[in-house]
């Protein structure tokens, strides 16, 4: 059997929902500074995400989640999910409380980032995602597994995946995801004609 | 086309015999890139899987402002291999008939869409035209016998079309990928190989009569 693990952020919503976030708050400039120190390269990935969280933190969960509920999906994409749902699996660094309305519209099984929460605010990570341990855990199970995604977090899950897309609807996928990758694609025809040709 | 087949074009060469210092699906034809030229070719059919390496960047900008809808597929040790892995890891996860095109190649369009029509496996093949030409020996009806450096009636230019199971990694150029599978089914066609200047020079001129 084939398991399909989709990137949530560019790969599956048409925005990337951290930036989303920031903008409907006004703590665009903070948050845009940290990216940018990221994408150098000045500030290691899972640091800045520590960072990002304990600042959006603060916001009221119940408005981040309402949020993301209604930001824009590639519907193609969620159709091939949904016709599918047993065997797709979205894998996200966003902690479940701020993505959980999002997840049930996509209709698949997802794997989140956690956090202790007190007065619908975060108070505290105590889970980190690592997408690479889904891979081995499906893998170690028989199933050949597929990942699609665009951003460093993906890299390493991408590199041991038995097929890896570079996702490029949203924007062009990191370099790094692009030294590793097995396919690029920019549309949906193209990603979901992939996607049957490897069921 | 049936939509049980995919094209696959290999452009991850470094083109090194060219001598123009790009990979060969950016090289100027009349006004065009090569791999435009050769996008034209399939514009109707859906499962086009370009395979690049070297200058990946710039194929892959190249092709985008043509259409959106293809596959690209990577060959990351472009420089230790040749065509027939690029065949190979374009195919084994498209439709089943895998059409393969070399990224250095012009096909007459008439030709190409008589191609594209043709149920199941074959290979194409040219009058001898290339400086540096790997050629086919037929037989009576025309079907491939063997590939040769040194003697046949033809020049093998592709494309050729096999279901993708024949297909294995190999270290080898697209015919070793055939060459187990002897004879199979040839079929005629116009076609410039581009591998050096000479045959740059010839394309030029080529594609003016068509």
């Amino acid at each position: 059997m084939t398991k399909f693990i989709f990137d949530l952020d560019g790969t599956v919503t048409k925005q990337e929902t951290l930036p989303l976030i920031s903008k409907h708050f006004g703590i665009q400039a903070e948050m845009d500074n940290l990216t940018m120190e990221t994408v150098k390269g000045n500030i290691p990935f899972i640091e800045s995400f520590i960072r990002r969280v304990y600042i959006l933190g603060q916001l009221p969960i119940d408005e981040v989640c309402d949020l993301l509920e209604g930001v824009e999906l590639y519907e193609k994409v969620v159709d091939f999910i949904s016709q599918h749902s047993e065997d797709c699996l979205i894998a996200t660094g966003n902690l479940e409380c701020w993505v959980d309305k999002l997840a049930k519209k996509v209709g698949c099984c997802c794997y989140c980032s956690d956090g202790l929460i007190e007065d619908n605010k975060v108070l505290k990570l105590t889970s980190i995602l690592k997408k690479e341990n889904l891979v081995q855990r499906y893998q170690s199970e028989g199933e050949k597994v597929v990942f699609i995604g665009d951003g460093n977090n993906d890299v390493e899950a991408m590199r041991m995946a038995d097929v890896s897309i570079g996702s490029g609807l949203t924007h062009m996928p990191a370099n790094s995801v692009l030294s590793i990758a097995d396919y690029l694609v920019f549309n949906e025809e193209a990603l979901c004609r992939q996607l049957n040709q490897l069921l | 086309m049936s939509s049980t087949k995919s094209v696959i074009i290999s452009a991850a060469g470094l083109g090194s015999r060219l001598g123009l210092a790009k990979t060969k699906a950016l090289i100027n034809i009349n006004g065009k890139s090569l791999i435009r030229w050769q996008l034209d070719l399939f514009k109707d059919v859906e499962d086009v899987r370009i395979v690049v390496g070297f200058q990946a960047h710039d194929v892959i900008d190249e092709v985008r402002g043509y259409r959106d809808d293809v596959i690209f597929v990577y060959n990351h040790n472009y420089f230790d291999s040749k065509t027939g892995a690029s065949y190979y890891l374009g195919a084994r996860d498209g439709n089943e008939l895998a059409i393969e095109f070399d990224g250095d190649l012009l096909v007459h369009p008439e030709d190409m869409q008589m191609l594209l029509e043709q149920e199941g496996e074959w290979i194409a093949y040219a009058d001898k035209m290339s400086d540096d030409a790997v050629l086919v020996k037929t037989n009576q009806v025309g079907d491939v016998l063997s590939f040769s450096r040194e003697r046949g009636d033809y020049e093998w230019t592709g494309p050729c079309c096999v279901t993708k199971d024949k297909l294995r990694y190999s270290s080898g150029h697209v015919f070793n990928q055939l060459e187990p599978y002897l004879p199979m089914r040839g079929i005629k066609i116009r076609a410039c190989d581009i591998d050096t200047y000479e045959d740059y020079q010839r394309a030029l001129e080529f594609i003016k009569r068509w």
